[in-house]
């Protein structure tokens, strides 16, 4: 019983990660699969999510720490701030200002960065609010399972972070970045 | 500086699975201080500033009794 907060908390940080990783994967098929470039507040949306996730993987390698969550709650907010300024800057369709590739479920891409900023900033509010930061989190280190899951979790997003870099070199090279095409190809 | 933000991301990454945490953190500080440098510069406009003038905020007051 003692241990059920500190396997909640692995749970539902886990489950963070693996949604990060589905919604970057997607991003990266529609990217490579559909032609579609992202924009320089894309790519700085991604770089968000791969921010909260380094808070994650740092409580599975490390142990509970509230800095690891301050950690992700700093690019969450970066997340949130960025897709809300992008959707601000997009929603009256001007001449070179609008959205920017293909819609999922009638939202565009920013419109859902929104949401899933929204939805990580609730999932941290909530862990915290349920499970606190207490002792029993602080000393407790992560089951062999999910200790394991996470090691491959990791290591998905560490590749992922490496096509996204290398991809970058290609769309922008050393300067600014642009969508209509890859720079160094 | 996209090259430059994602570098530091990545290495942050593999720092945060394979080397010492606070050097990790470091790198993700960096990381988030290039990132915020890089959102400044890419909605900053030398026609409006960070401003958004596209968006009418304003009330729109119509003389009563009268319908446009």
């Amino acid at each position: 019983m003692k241990r059920l907060p500190s396997l909640l908390n692995d749970l539902a940080l886990l489950a963070m990660l693996l949604v990060i990783a589905a919604i970057l994967t997607t991003a990266m098929t529609l990217q490579y699969a559909y032609g579609e470039l992202p924009c320089p507040l894309c790519l700085l949306q991604r770089v968000a999510m791969f921010g909260v996730c380094v808070g994650i993987i740092l409580h599975f390698r490390n142990g509970y720490s509230v800095r690891n969550t301050g950690l992700s709650l700093l690019f969450a907010l970066f997340l949130l701030i960025v897709s809300v300024r992008q959707t601000l800057l997009d929603i009256y369709p001007r001449p070179g200002h609008s959205y920017i590739g293909s819609t999922v479920l009638g939202l565009h891409m920013p419109v859902w960065s929104i949401l899933i900023a929204l939805a990580i900033l609730l999932a941290f509010a909530i862990k915290l609010a349920v499970l606190g930061g207490g002792e029993q989190l602080r000393d407790a280190r992560p089951a062999p399972l999910l200790g394991g899951a996470a090691a491959v979790l990791t290591l998905y997003m560490i590749a992922l972070c490496g096509i996204n870099f290398v991809s970058v070199i290609l769309q922008c090279g050393f300067g600014e970045c642009h969508t209509f095409g890859y720079k160094l190809l | 500086m996209m090259v430059a933000v994602f570098a530091t991301m990545l290495l942050a990454l593999l720092l945060s699975r394979v080397g010492p945490p606070w050097l990790a953190i470091l790198s993700l500080i960096g990381c988030l201080g290039l990132s915020v440098g890089l959102f400044l510069f890419e909605i900053y406009s030398p026609d409006y500033g960070f401003r958004m003038p596209w968006l009418q905020t304003m009330l729109d007051i119509s003389p009563p009794g009268r319908l446009t």
